[in-house]
């Protein structure tokens, strides 16, 4: 799979158009649906490498664009997500600064 | 000849892939796309635009996530878990309310406030315009729909017509039987005419030769009756004329 292509699993005379929210490979089990004994298998079967997990970033995105952004009607629902994420994630950044806002010395 | 279009299979390499469309139209879509034979429709169906978007409470939160909590800890626990979690977060201060906490809480205040209040109109007003520019992208489409189905209504109109003239050839063939009936008919009379003519014809010619001999027949006798008569007997007759003339005198003054 080189850049610009679809994935390697992908055959437009089976799948029909292409859909960037799918996983055109061999389908695992949810991660819901995942025991926690099986967890480290299942994370072994995973693709780590750096184009799987810029894919399933992708199809991640798109699976959130098509459940919310792109419906016809859709709310607001998906811009306080995006608030909300940025919230927390720009949090994180701060963490190490914030730190210092501590109110009480000890925690229990 | 568009028919024949209609008819011609779609070819699906010149599909245009649909990512955007509503439901309204995907099935009528998919029924008209020829698709390949090894395509699994039941696994991979087409994309569909979603007209409403997924659930969530709120305002944020993905109604899916409580769906996972539900099966496994009822309806209270993903309550208890975000409860719990935030709690957790508070009292261990990871999460640390400093001033900038209350900002975002005020703000949040306000924009649920602004959301509650403003939120129903502003989506009826940008249901109205999505709607607005959905005719508008559609118009094209359906005007063209319009235009091929006012067409089948004047082809079958023009079928029809070109039915009516099949009455108008036989109506037409019967007005030329007419017209050769009527020319026949004529030539009868013509001929009967000419015929009468000619033996009228016949018919004064020997009128005019019988009364030519008549005349002349009566011309000789007299002429011969004239040579006939001698100056002795038409004396004879002037006086006995005059004799018988006499007579009658007489007797007319007697009555007198």
């Amino acid at each position: 799979m080189a850049w610009g292509e679809y994935p390697a699993g992908y055959n437009p005379n089976v799948h029909g158009p292409y859909d960037p929210a799918r996983f055109y490979g061999k389908a695992d089990t949810a991660l819901a649906n995942v025991k926690l004994g099986e967890l480290t298998a299942w994370l072994g079967r995973r693709n780590l490498s750096l184009g799987g997990i810029a894919g399933g970033f992708s199809r991640g995105f798109w699976r959130w664009q098509h459940k919310y952004m792109q419906p016809k009607k859709v709310g607001i629902a998906p811009f306080v997500q995006v608030t909300v994420g940025a919230m927390i994630f720009f949090y994180a950044l701060n963490y190490g600064k914030m730190k210092h806002h501590r109110n009480v010395k000890y925690h229990w | 000849m568009l028919s024949r279009v209609a008819l011609k299979p779609v070819r699906s390499a010149i599909q245009p892939l649909r990512m955007t469309q509503t439901s309204a139209t995907s099935n009528a879509a998919a029924a008209a796309t020829s698709e390949s034979s090894e395509r699994d429709l039941v696994n991979f169906p087409r994309p569909v635009r979603q007209e409403f978007p997924a659930k969530v409470r709120m305002g944020f939160i993905p109604d899916d996530w409580f769906q996972f909590f539900y099966s496994k800890t009822g309806v209270t626990g993903p309550y208890t878990f975000g409860l719990g979690l935030a709690t957790y977060l508070c009292s261990k201060e990871i999460y640390i309310m400093e001033h900038e906490f209350y900002t975002g809480l005020s703000i949040a205040i306000m924009g649920i406030y602004a959301v509650k209040k403003l939120g129903p109109a502003t989506a009826k007003f940008l249901d109205a315009e999505v709607a607005k520019s959905d005719a508008a992208l559609n118009s094209g489409r359906d005007v063209s729909i319009d235009q091929a189905k006012s067409k089948i209504v004047s082809e079958k109109a023009e079928q029809e017509r070109a039915l009516a003239q099949k009455m108008l050839f036989d109506a037409k063939r019967e007005n030329v039987a007419l017209q050769l009936e009527a020319a026949y008919r004529e030539q009868l009379i013509k001929v009967f005419t000419e015929t009468k003519k000619r033996l009228d014809y016949q018919v004064e010619v020997q009128n005019v030769q019988r009364n030519l001999e008549q005349r002349h027949v009566v011309d000789w006798v007299l002429r011969n009756v004239r040579a006939a008569v001698t100056p002795e007997q038409e004396k004879a007759t002037l006086s006995q004329c005059i004799a018988n003339i006499k007579s009658l005198a007489q007797q007319n003054t007697a009555r007198i």
